[in-house]
C-alpha cells in the first residue's frame, strides 16, 4: 500500500512498487489529462509535478511518490494563466502532448516568472511536439509571463491593472 | 465496403455534391442533410431524415434558440477541421457563428466514405458546404418571408435572422412555427452559385477566429482513444515478430510470466484478413503487468525472408531499378527525351537519396475492441474508416454492417492512421480472450510497426546544347509505395494506359515548369516493399520526390549559368498543360511564378555572414489536381569544420486559393515547415536485419524547440478555388536547405537527412 496526495487528495494504491506513475494516475485513478508517449522520459508527454517539480510520471515509479504531493492538469481547475494563454495563441494542434507542455512550462514560471527567449528554449527543449507547435508554445509562455506579472504604472488610470 | 464502391465515393465527393439535399422539421429541429443519392427518394425531405435515409457524412441541425450543430466526419489530429468546415457552412446560412458547435461522429458503415488525409478535407467539402449553406439559408428565407407575411424577395439573412425592412424574425422561430419540408434534387443543388471569395464575410484571409476543438486541449479533457475504457476490459501488448511479413510462431514459453499478479496468459494470433503474420499478444489486468509481461514471455519463430534486409540492400535495389529503363511506369512524357539525350553536346546526372523515416506520433497506437449487440465496437482514433472498416470484418470474419468504428481525437495522424492495421491484432485478442481487450503499443512496439516512409531512390539526366541551354529531364523514381500495399484500387494508370503508378510516390515529379522534353518513371521498390509496409508520411511521395527534383533544378541553372530563381522563374510560363484548369489550379504555374517573385523581393536584401546561404524551391503540393502554390527560402549557416548545417530563417510564400482558416493555416505552415526542417536535417531510421534500427526518441531524434529557426510565412490573398494545406509546407524545405548549403560553401548534398558528416566528407572529396 503507497500513500500520496493526488491533486491535494489523499490516495491510496495497491499498485506494485516498481508500476510507473503515469498508469497510477490514468488508469487506477482515472485521470487521463496526463498522457503516455515514449515510455522512456524523452517526451515530456506525461509530465506531472511532484513536490512542484516536472517529473516524467512514465519513469517515475509510484513507489517513489510516497509521502508526496502529485499534481496533475486536473489540479489547475482550468484557470491557470499558461491555459488561457494556450487558448489565445491557438497553441494545440493535436494536442496530446500539450498536458506535459503546459506542466512542464509551470514550472518555469513558478521559478522564472519572466524567462528570456532562451530561458524558454532551455527549459521546454526537453518536451516532443508532432505537430511541431513550438514556435506558439513559445510565445504562450511569453504571453503568460506577460499577463501574470504586475507592475506599478504611474500613467494607468486605476490601480492594479496589468500592463 | 470494397475498394470499388471507395474509389466511386471518391469519385463522387471531388465531383462534388452529386446528391440530394434535404431540410426538414423533424420534431423541435430543422435538420438539413445531404440525400443518400443524387436522386431524391420518393419520401419528403421530412420523411427521409425521419427515416434516417441521408447521407450522414453532412447533415446540420438547428433548434428553437438558433443554435446550429455541425456534424463532422472528419477526424480531428490537430487541423481543427470542424471549425472551417462549420465558418463555412455559417458563411452561406447567415447563422449567428456565437451558437455554432461541432460534433465529431462515429463511424458507421451506411454513413458511406470517411477518410480524413491528402490535405483534402477543405478541397472537398468547400463546395457542398457552401452549397448546404446557400440551400438551408433560401428555405429559411422562404419559411421566414411567410411567417412575416411578406414576398421572400424582400428579405435578406444576416446574423441569424430573416429581415425585411424593418420587420425581422429569428432563424430559431422559424424552426419554432415553421413547416419546412424541402428537397434540392442534386442538379438543383449544384446550380445554385455560391458567394465569391470577396462576399465571404466568416471566411478568408483576414477572418480572425479562434478553432473550437482547442480549449479541451488545454485542460486534460479532449478524449483521445488511449483514454478510453469499456467495462470488463483486458489489457494487452503486443509481442511483435522478427519481420513485418512472413514469421511464423514456434513456441511460447510464458512460464516466468505466471507468477506476476495479474497476468492473465497470451494469445498467438491467427489473421483471417493477412493483416499480421506471427503475432502473439499477452493479457494482463492492468497495463504495467502487461508491460512486464512481455519481457518474460519467450516467443520463438520461423524468421520470414526479410529477417537480414537492410538499407543499403534497399537502396542497391532502388539504383538498380531507377538505371533501368525498363522497369517501373512512365507517367509524364512531353516531348522526346531520347532524342534530346542523342542531339545533347553535354548531359549531366544526379542520383538523390532519402532514408527511411518514421512517424512518430506521439500518441501510441491502441484500441478497444468489444462484442456487444451483436456488432464489433471498435474505439481508436482512424483518418480513413472506410478502408480500415472492411480489414477489421475480414478479420474478424463478420459482415461490414457488423462493425462499428468509435472516433475520438487522434494523438498525432500525419498518415500513419489512416489505415488501421493495429485494430487487427486488438479484434483477434478480443476474439481469443471472449473478452473486451484494450491493446496498447508501447513505443518501441509502435515504431517496429509502423509504416515508415520508404527510403528512396532518384536518378535525374538533363540535356544541354552546345551554348549550355536546357533540353530536357528525364527522372526516374524508386521507393517501397504505400498505395500498392494499403489501397491498390487507389493505383493510376500511366502514360497511354501502360502500367500503374502509386501517385503517391510520383506527384512532384509531374511538376509545373515548361520543359520541352521531360518523362518521369516510377518504379516500385520491391526489396522496400516486401521488407515493410511503406506509409503515406505527411507530404508523401512529394516530400522526397521534389527535394531531389528541386535540388537538381539549381544544378541544372548552375551548369547553364543561370540565377536559380531566374531560371525557374522562365520556366513557370503557364504555357500548354502548365496554365491550370478551373477550378482547382487556375493560373497554372504562373501562380507559382508569383508566389517566387514575391519571395525573392522579400529575400533580396537580407545580408549573409561569411559560409552562410540562402536556397530557393517551388512546390505544388498535393497533386496536380489541388496545388497549393508555395515558395520557399532558407537561410542557413554552415560550419565547415565540424559539417553543421543551421537554419537560421524559413520563407515560405503560400498562395492555397481563398484561406478558409487563416490562422489554421498559419498553424499548419509553421508545423509543416518545422516537419520540413526535421526530415532535412535529422530524421532517419536506416533498416537493418529486416526492421527500423531506430526504436525511440532517445536514439531517433526530431526537431525540438532549440532547433526552431525564424520563420516568415505569407498568404497570398486569392480568390481562388481553395486547396488544402496540412502537408504542402514540409515539401519545399529540403531543397531549399540543400540549394542554401550550396550556396555557402559550394557543396551539393544530395542524400537526405543531411548530415554533418555527409558536409565534412564533401569538403575533403
Amino acid at each position: 500500500m503507497i500513500e500520496f496526495t493526488l491533486n491535494g487528495k489523499r490516495v491510496q494504491t495497491d499498485a506494485a512498487s516498481d508500476t510507473p506513475l503515469v498508469w497510477v494516475i490514468r488508469d487506477e485513478f482515472g485521470l487521463k489529462g496526463t498522457k503516455f508517449g515514449c515510455g522512456v522520459a524523452m517526451c515530456g508527454a506525461c509530465t506531472v509535478h511532484i513536490d512542484g517539480n516536472a517529473i516524467r510520471s512514465c519513469s517515475y515509479p509510484v513507489s517513489l511518490a510516497k509521502d508526496k504531493n502529485v499534481n496533475t492538469i486536473e489540479s489547475f481547475n482550468n484557470a491557470h494563466p499558461l491555459q488561457s494563454a494556450w487558448v489565445e495563441e491557438q497553441v494545440p494542434q493535436c494536442g496530446y502532448c500539450q498536458s506535459g507542455q503546459i506542466m512542464q512550462a509551470a514550472t518555469l514560471l513558478d521559478r522564472n516568472p519572466n524567462p528570456s527567449d532562451q530561458d524558454i528554449v532551455n527549459h521546454m527543449s526537453t518536451n516532443y511536439c508532432r505537430c511541431m507547435a513550438y514556435a506558439r508554445i513559445k510565445k504562450a509562455i511569453k504571453r503568460a509571463a506577460t499577463s501574470s506579472v504586475q507592475y506599478f504604472d504611474p500613467t494607468a488610470s486605476s490601480e492594479g491593472e496589468n500592463a | 465496403m470494397s475498394m470499388k464502391n471507395i474509389s466511386q465515393e471518391k469519385k463522387d465527393m471531388i465531383n462534388l455534391s452529386r446528391r440530394s439535399f434535404m431540410v426538414g422539421s423533424v420534431k423541435t429541429s430543422l435538420f438539413m442533410a445531404f440525400g443518400a443519392a443524387a436522386i431524391p427518394s420518393l419520401l419528403s425531405a421530412k420523411e427521409s431524415i425521419e427515416a434516417k435515409q441521408f447521407s450522414p457524412n453532412i447533415w446540420f441541425e438547428m433548434d428553437t434558440d438558433g443554435n446550429v450543430t455541425v456534424n463532422i466526419a472528419k477526424a480531428e489530429m490537430g487541423q481543427h477541421i470542424g471549425t472551417p468546415i462549420a465558418r463555412i457552412l455559417a458563411d452561406e446560412l447567415e447563422c449567428d457563428w456565437e451558437k455554432v458547435s461541432i460534433v465529431h461522429v462515429d463511424t458507421d458503415p451506411k454513413w458511406g466514405y470517411m477518410i480524413t488525409g491528402g490535405s483534402w478535407s477543405i478541397f472537398h467539402t468547400y463546395k457542398p458546404i457552401s452549397q448546404a449553406g446557400a440551400a438551408g439559408r433560401m428555405v429559411l428565407i422562404d419559411a421566414g418571408a411567410k411567417l412575416l407575411g411578406v414576398p421572400a424577395d424582400s428579405c435578406k439573412a444576416e446574423k441569424g435572422f430573416v429581415i425585411s425592412g424593418n420587420k425581422k424574425i429569428s432563424y430559431g422561430d422559424i424552426v419554432a412555427n415553421g413547416k419546412v419540408d424541402k428537397t434540392f434534387s442534386a442538379d438543383e443543388l449544384a446550380e445554385l452559385p455560391i458567394k465569391p471569395g470577396k462576399k465571404r464575410h466568416l471566411i478568408g484571409v483576414n477572418a480572425d477566429y479562434k478553432a473550437l476543438d482547442i480549449p479541451p486541449k488545454t485542460n486534460g479533457t479532449a478524449v483521445y482513444g488511449i483514454d478510453v475504457e469499456v467495462e470488463n476490459m483486458l489489457y494487452a501488448r503486443p509481442i511483435l515478430p522478427p519481420t513485418r511479413y512472413g514469421s511464423t510462431v514456434t513456441n511460447v514459453d510464458d512460464s516466468k510470466a505466471k507468477s506476476l499478479p495479474g497476468y492473465k496468459g497470451y494469445k498467438v494470433l491467427t489473421d483471417p484478413s493477412g493483416t499480421i503474420e506471427g503475432w502473439v499478444t499477452v493479457l494482463a489486468t492492468d497495463y504495467p503487468t502487461a508491460i512486464k509481461a512481455v519481457d518474460l514471455v519467450k516467443v520463438s519463430y520461423n524468421a520470414g525472408k526479410t529477417a537480414n534486409v537492410s538499407e543499403a540492400d534497399i537502396q542497391k535495389e532502388g539504383e538498380r531499378i531507377v538505371r533501368d529503363r525498363k522497369e517501373g511506369t512512365v507517367f509524364v512524357d512531353e516531348g522526346n527525351i531520347e532524342l534530346a539525350q542523342t542531339k545533347a553536346a553535354q548531359t549531366i546526372e544526379a542520383l538523390y537519396t532519402t532514408a527511411t523515416a518514421n512517424h512518430f506520433q506521439l500518441e501510441p497506437l491502441n484500441a478497444i475492441a468489444e462484442f456487444k449487440g451483436g456488432k464489433w465496437h471498435i474505439h481508436t482514433g482512424n483518418q480513413w474508416q472506410s478502408l480500415t472498416l472492411p480489414t477489421v470484418a475480414k478479420a474478424a470474419e463478420v459482415p461490414e454492417s457488423d462493425v462499428v468504428l468509435h472516433q475520438y481525437y487522434l494523438g498525432g495522424g500525419f498518415g500513419r492512421r489512416l489505415f488501421g492495421d493495429w485494430v487487427v491484432p486488438a479484434l483477434l485478442t478480443a476474439k481469443a480472450a471472449g473478452q473486451p481487450v484494450k491493446l496498447v503499443f508501447m513505443r518501441p512496439d509502435d515504431t517496429l510497426f509502423d509504416q515508415p516512409r520508404s527510403a528512396s531512390t532518384s536518378l535525374f539526366n538533363a540535356s544541354f546544347d552546345e551554348n549550355n541551354q536546357f533540353l530536357g529531364m528525364e527522372h526516374a523514381l524508386a521507393a517501397g509505395w504505400p498505395t500498392l500495399k494499403m489501397a491498390p484500387g487507389f493505383l493510376a494508370p500511366g502514360v497511354n494506359g501502360e502500367g500503374k503508378v502509386d501517385m503517391f510516390s510520383a506527384s512532384g515529379a509531374d511538376h509545373w515548369y515548361t520543359m520541352s522534353h521531360h518523362r518521369a518513371r516510377a518504379v516500385n521498390n520491391k526489396v522496400a516493399q516486401d521488407t515493410f509496409t511503406p506509409g503515406w508520411l505527411r507530404s508523401v511521395g512529394q516530400g522526397w520526390i521534389v527535394w531531389g527534383l528541386e535540388s537538381f533544378i539549381d544544378e541544372v541553372a548552375m551548369k547553364a549559368n543561370k540565377d536559380p530563381v531566374d531560371f525557374r522563374l522562365a520556366m513557370l510560363d503557364g504555357k500548354g498543360k502548365q496554365g491550370g484548369k478551373a477550378p482547382e489550379s487556375v493560373g497554372g504555374a504562373t501562380r507559382l511564378a508569383n508566389t517566387l517573385e514575391i519571395l525573392k523581393k522579400k529575400t533580396a536584401s537580407v545580408e549573409l555572414g561569411a559560409d552562410e546561404g540562402i536556397g530557393y524551391s517551388v512546390s505544388a503540393g498535393q497533386e496536380r489536381t489541388m496545388p497549393a502554390w508555395l515558395a520557399t527560402a532558407a537561410h542557413v549557416h554552415v560550419n565547415k569544420r565540424t559539417g553543421k548545417i543551421t537554419v537560421k530563417k524559413l520563407w515560405v510564400v503560400s498562395d492555397a486559393g481563398i484561406v478558409i482558416h487563416p490562422d489554421g493555416a498559419m498553424a499548419q505552415l509553421e508545423g509543416s515547415l518545422l516537419w520540413g526542417l526535421s526530415l532535412a536535417l535529422f530524421e532517419h531510421n536506416e533498416v537493418k536485419n529486416g526492421q527500423v534500427s531506430k526504436t525511440n526518441l532517445h536514439t531517433y531524434l526530431p526537431l525540438r524547440m532549440n532547433d526552431v529557426p525564424e520563420m516568415d510565412i505569407e498568404l497570398v490573398e486569392s480568390e481562388e478555388f481553395p486547396v488544402g494545406l496540412g502537408e504542402p509546407g514540409v515539401i519545399g524545405v529540403a531543397p531549399a536547405i540543400g540549394n542554401a548549403v550550396y550556396q555557402a560553401i559550394g557543396v551539393r548534398l544530395r542524400h537526405l537527412p543531411m548530415l554533418a558528416q555527409h558536409v565534412t566528407a564533401a569538403l575533403k572529396a
